[in-house]
């Protein structure tokens, strides 16, 4: 085992976000009843002709630049054929010779530059439904378009190959051309393994891998097939070039039933499609969009903010809420504090509501009142989180809020001794517990306390007077 | 009981528009013809007992109008002449047909053609081969054969047929009517069952030129629907229609009148070149070097092109669908019981020339010597407006007499190359063999000069009265 | 020059089953065919731009707009066997 080296190579397909299918203007939306977003000429009917949808080339150009592709000018299609039920035109129209992109990179978490082979655009085809004999086919997503980046064999383990989807994943995300969901089928991958002696230079027999469903899958049915692999090599015998599938029950990798040919595509240039150049201007326009990538503003915000890693990672994860964090921090200078709030609670309200952030319409002069206010002891816990909930999709002025809510913390001690010592007259066996040595029961006395100041007062200060009353 | 079989297109349309006749008398007058003289012939696949039409106004309003059998016709049955659709109902219109609805025209039905327009004789038919109506023992020329000869025996006025080859021009030529292939381009190919993406075109199939600049008119012009089609504004074509060919440079290949040309139809060629210099125009000797080439660059071409084309007709989504066990039994069977030899033929070459090892001797080597043959068109042009040759090589074979493939796809040279250059071309009579048989002469233009060759046609019409001549009934 | 093999081959990649007695008959004709074509080995074409057809070169491109779709039930009634809404197959096998 020591002496072999991996190899892999992945090939990850993604969906872009287009209204309308890649060649045709049917919708791409996957949740419609199946064959009901179909047309003539996403289900191959005699006659039809494709035509290009012109935000494919936009998205596909933005990944390239994303994953720092040299980016070719003059690009045209290619048909790829084989028979398959879910390909209606039994070829399928991507791009060979000429892709959009090629020689780019992908940084991925651990620092390593991994090279990108190829970015070219493609279409998907149906889906099938297998039953017990017989089966179905529903052409709803076929010539949704995809996007298929093909990584160089320079990823050297499972683990790497997991970090590499996960940063692939996050970039995708960030520049707003996927949701990237494996379960919904938004982004697939396929995965090539071969070992070899470390230090030889040429590449050993490789297996492609498919069938796996999630990253760590991907991870899994690598860690197996190196597995397997090293165990043919050290009998001496040679890995067998094939195509396997990951058992997802099974947890091991199986040879696919038959590979009859040996795929011959005969691809050959789309006679139905003209060139198409890529300008300048356009490699320009679709630059300028791109905003600055996940790495590199996690590192910009390692040295600039004084947050742990584990935080900024949430608040890198959606370039909305990055760029939400520094508008705030503009009005409330205090990173710490509001990046626990936009953690913590604006986070959870967000995922309640029906249309997640697009929902939000707090400003992030108003969120940063807010922030201010609870650390300020304005306000507490409990009602920096109400006023949140009443502003976060309304904008409403913050002090309008608290003044008619009533939220302001009650801090003074003068307002607070009534309620202490309504609360201790009242629960006299807490007192006794407390006193009795069981420090939980404080916690309930201050509950009272919150709940006959409907929230209002200050915890801590109601703890402590608490403490000092009863220990009298 | 009217008869307007020596009208144009155009007349009728007046004619109905002015009260003479009424639209559905029309009708009725060529819907009856069809029904007589087709079984004779063969020449329809279907023919619609109540027309199909929008309301529309053009120049040829109210006028019934054929369709190949490889249009789409939303609704109607559209098969190729393949068994493999036969069961096929077309989802939508042609992009060439909703023009045609819209301006009013009526379409009577689908015409018979060579499967998936293979061939130069409609012999390849699931229907069985069309009869020329000059003579019933001879072929009518294909792939657009059905069209060809239901305009000469004006069993309809006109009809629209496509050329991948030759397959507008030949047959025309073989039945004695006028047969117009656009520029590439120039006419949408949405809703056209492909044969050669890169060759195919639809055009118009009249007795006459003032209905051809008519019909274009109305078919020509941009689709978003096709990306091949361009969006240069169209011309008005009736606008050719004077009689002037003065100053006007002929080109004479001599390639095109080498070996394999008929005696009769050298001298009706002859005959032409002389009408036109008679009329002031300058005959210019030219070569055209690389047309020794044309036949098997074109072959390559399109039988890749028709193969990969072709794959979609699998049993799955339409058409016929084969008794089978299992999924790979049912292509394999669906295509050998739906696809004829010819068909089977192409695609087992198109496959050949695309597979790997072959791709870049067969596929790219022809896409490379097409270069040259429009080269070779781009350098005459430069001297001459019109390019003049024979359309065919002979007159109507006899059915059945060439049964040899090659040997038919040998009698495609003098149409084909200009397919591969995307040339306009138009094939019109200009006589008769001794056994009655029409001849066709053939001009190519430049590309989208589809006006001069209209202007040049309009003119020996002038002149000449072989459009005219109707077969016997 | 076209043999059996070739045809069976190339069959395959196209699915259509050839009946055996037909193989032969359809390889001599390829032959015939093929033998006429490598006429194309004369000729010199170094240097020159293959010609994929007539093209002006420029960009069409279509706007990422939806059209309803229309066909549905059309595309569905067309197809050999269907149920319920999807199109049926006997049992695909990979």
């Amino acid at each position: 085992m020591n002496d072999l080296e991996i190899v892999i190579g992945l090939e990850v397909h993604t969906q872009v976000k287009t209204e309308s299918k890649i060649f045709c203007a049917c919708s791409t939306n996957f949740e419609s009843p199946p064959n009901s977003n179909i047309c003539p000429v996403c289900c191959g009917y005699p006659g039809v002709l494709p035509v290009f949808n012109g935000k494919v080339l936009r998205l596909a150009l933005k990944i390239c630049k994303a994953l720092n592709c040299e980016i070719n000018k003059d690009i045209y299609f290619e048909r790829k054929s084989y028979f398959y039920p879910d390909l209606p035109k039994n070829y399928q129209i991507s791009q060979y010779k000429m892709p959009l992109g090629e020689k780019g990179y992908l940084e991925i978490l651990n620092g390593k530059k991994v090279s990108i082979n190829r970015v070219h655009m493609e279409e998907d085809a149906g889906k099938l439904i297998h039953k017990d004999n017989y089966s179905l086919i529903d052409f709803n997503r076929t010539g949704t378009p995809l996007i298929e980046i093909v990584s160089d064999p320079d990823i050297n383990s499972p683990q790497e190959a997991y970090d590499y989807l996960n940063s692939l994943k996050l970039l995708l995300i960030y520049i707003g051309v996927s949701d990237c969901d494996m379960e919904k089928g938004s982004l697939r991958c396929d995965a090539n393994v071969s070992l070899r002696k470390k230090g030889a230079t040429q590449l050993g027999t490789k297996v492609e891998l498919k069938n796996m469903n999630t990253f760590k899958g991907v991870r899994a049915a690598l860690d197996y097939e190196v597995k397997r692999q090293t165990i043919v090599l050290n009998k001496g015998e040679d890995v067998i070039q094939e195509t396997r599938l990951w058992d997802t029950q099974k947890l091991k990798t199986v040879v696919m039933r038959t590979k009859s040919d040996a795929h011959d595509y005969r691809y050959f240039p789309e006679p139905d499609l003209l060139n198409f150049y890529v300008s300048d201007e356009l490699i320009e326009s679709v630059s300028k969009t791109i905003e600055e990538l996940p790495l590199e503003k996690k590192r910009r915000f390692m040295e600039k903010y004084n947050i742990i890693e584990k935080e900024i990672d949430v608040l890198i994860s959606y370039s909305w809420l990055a760029k939400f964090f520094e508008e705030i921090i503009q009005f409330y200078p205090k990173p710490k504090d509001v990046s626990n709030w936009l953690i913590g609670p604006f986070l959870e309200q967000v995922n309640n509501l029906d249309k997640g952030f697009s929902a939000v319409k707090i400003s992030a002069e108003n969120f940063s009142k807010i922030v201010q206010f609870f650390t300020e002891g304005k306000l507490n816990n409990l009602g920096a989180k109400k006023v949140l909930s009443l502003s976060i999709t309304t904008n409403e002025d913050i002090d309008t809020i608290i003044e008619r809510e009533k939220l302001v913390q009650v801090s003074g001690q003068d307002e607070l001794l009534k309620f202490v010592e309504d609360v201790i007259s009242s629960n006299p066996k807490a007192i006794q517990e407390y006193l009795e040595g069981k420090d939980k029961s404080i916690m309930f006395l201050v509950g009272q306390i919150m709940k006959i100041t409907k929230g209002k007062a200050n915890p801590q200060v109601a703890k402590d007077m608490l403490e000092r009353r009863i220990k009298k | 009981m009217i008869d307007t079989r020596s009208l144009f297109g155009l007349d009728i349309s007046e004619g109905i528009r002015k009260g003479d006749f009424k639209a559905n008398e029309i009708y009725s007058f060529y819907y009856d013809r069809i029904k007589r003289i087709c079984s004779g012939l063969n020449c329809f696949v279907e023919a619609y007992g109540e027309g199909l039409n929008c309301e529309g106004r053009s120049s040829l309003e109210g006028v019934p109008v054929a369709i190949k059998d490889n249009i789409c016709i939303k609704g109607k049955r559209i098969t190729c002449a393949s068994k493999i659709l036969s069961s096929h109902i077309a989802v939508y219109d042609a992009t060439v047909v909703e023009r045609l609805k819209k301006s009013g025209l009526v379409i009577i039905g689908t015409t018979n053609m060579d499967e998936f327009a293979f061939g130069s004789s409609t012999e390849n038919s699931c229907y069985g081969p069309a009869k020329n109506p000059w003579d019933n023992t001879r072929v009518v020329g294909g792939s657009s054969g059905g069209s060809a000869a239901a305009v000469a025996a004006r069993i309809v006025p006109f009809a629209l047929g496509s050329d991948t080859g030759g397959s507008i021009r030949q047959p025309a030529s073989l039945c004695g009517v006028v047969g117009f292939k656009p520029t590439y381009g120039r006419v949408s190919r949405f809703g056209l069952i492909a044969f050669s993406s890169s060759l195919d075109q639809i055009g118009p199939i009249t007795t006459n030129f003032t209905d051809c600049a008519n019909l274009l008119n109305i078919i020509s012009g941009y689709d978003e629907c096709d990306s091949t089609s361009v969006s240069l504004e169209v011309p008005d074509f009736t606008k050719s229609l004077q009689d002037n060919v003065e100053g006007l440079r002929v080109g004479v290949p001599k390639e095109y009148f080498g070996e394999g040309l008929d005696l009769e139809v050298r001298e009706a060629i002859n005959k032409v070149i002389a009408l036109l210099k008679n009329k002031k125009a300058e005959i210019v000797d030219i070569s055209l070097p690389t047309t020794e080439y044309a036949v098997a660059t074109y072959y390559i071409i399109a039988s890749s092109e028709a193969s990969s084309n072709l794959q979609r007709f699998d049993g799955i989504k339409y058409g016929i669908r084969a008794e089978s066990n299992g999924l790979k039994e049912l292509y394999f069977k669906t295509r050998k019981e739906g696809f004829g030899e010819e068909t089977k033929r192409r695609v087992l070459l198109g496959t050949y020339s695309l597979s790997s090892g072959y791709y870049d001797a067969y596929y790219m080597k022809a896409l490379k010597v097409r270069r040259l043959i429009k080269n070779d068109f781009d350098s005459v042009f430069k001297k001459v407006d019109v390019i003049l040759t024979p359309t065919s090589p002979t007159t109507a074979f006899k059915i059945g007499e060439k049964s040899d493939p090659l040997s038919m796809y040998l009698s495609d040279i003098y149409t084909i190359s200009t397919n591969l250059a995307g040339l306009p071309a138009v094939s019109f009579p200009c006589g008769f063999s001794k056994e009655n048989l029409p001849i066709g002469c053939q001009i190519i233009g430049k590309e989208f000069d589809e006006s001069t060759l209209i202007r040049v046609g309009y003119s020996y019409q002038q002149d000449t009265d072989f459009h005219k001549k109707m077969p016997k009934e | 020059m076209v043999n059996k093999q070739n045809v069976e081959h190339v069959s395959n990649l196209a699915r259509i089953e050839i009946e055996e007695e037909k193989k032969e008959f359809f390889a001599a004709q390829l032959s015939k065919i093929i033998n006429y074509i490598d006429k194309l080995k004369e000729i010199d074409v170094r240097g020159v731009e293959p010609m994929r057809g007539l093209h002006i070169k420029e960009n069409v491109f279509r706007k990422d707009k939806v059209k309803e779709s229309i066909y549905n039930e059309d595309i569905l009634k067309n197809a050999p066997l269907s149920q319920d809404g999807y199109f049926k197959i006997p049992k695909v096998i990979d």
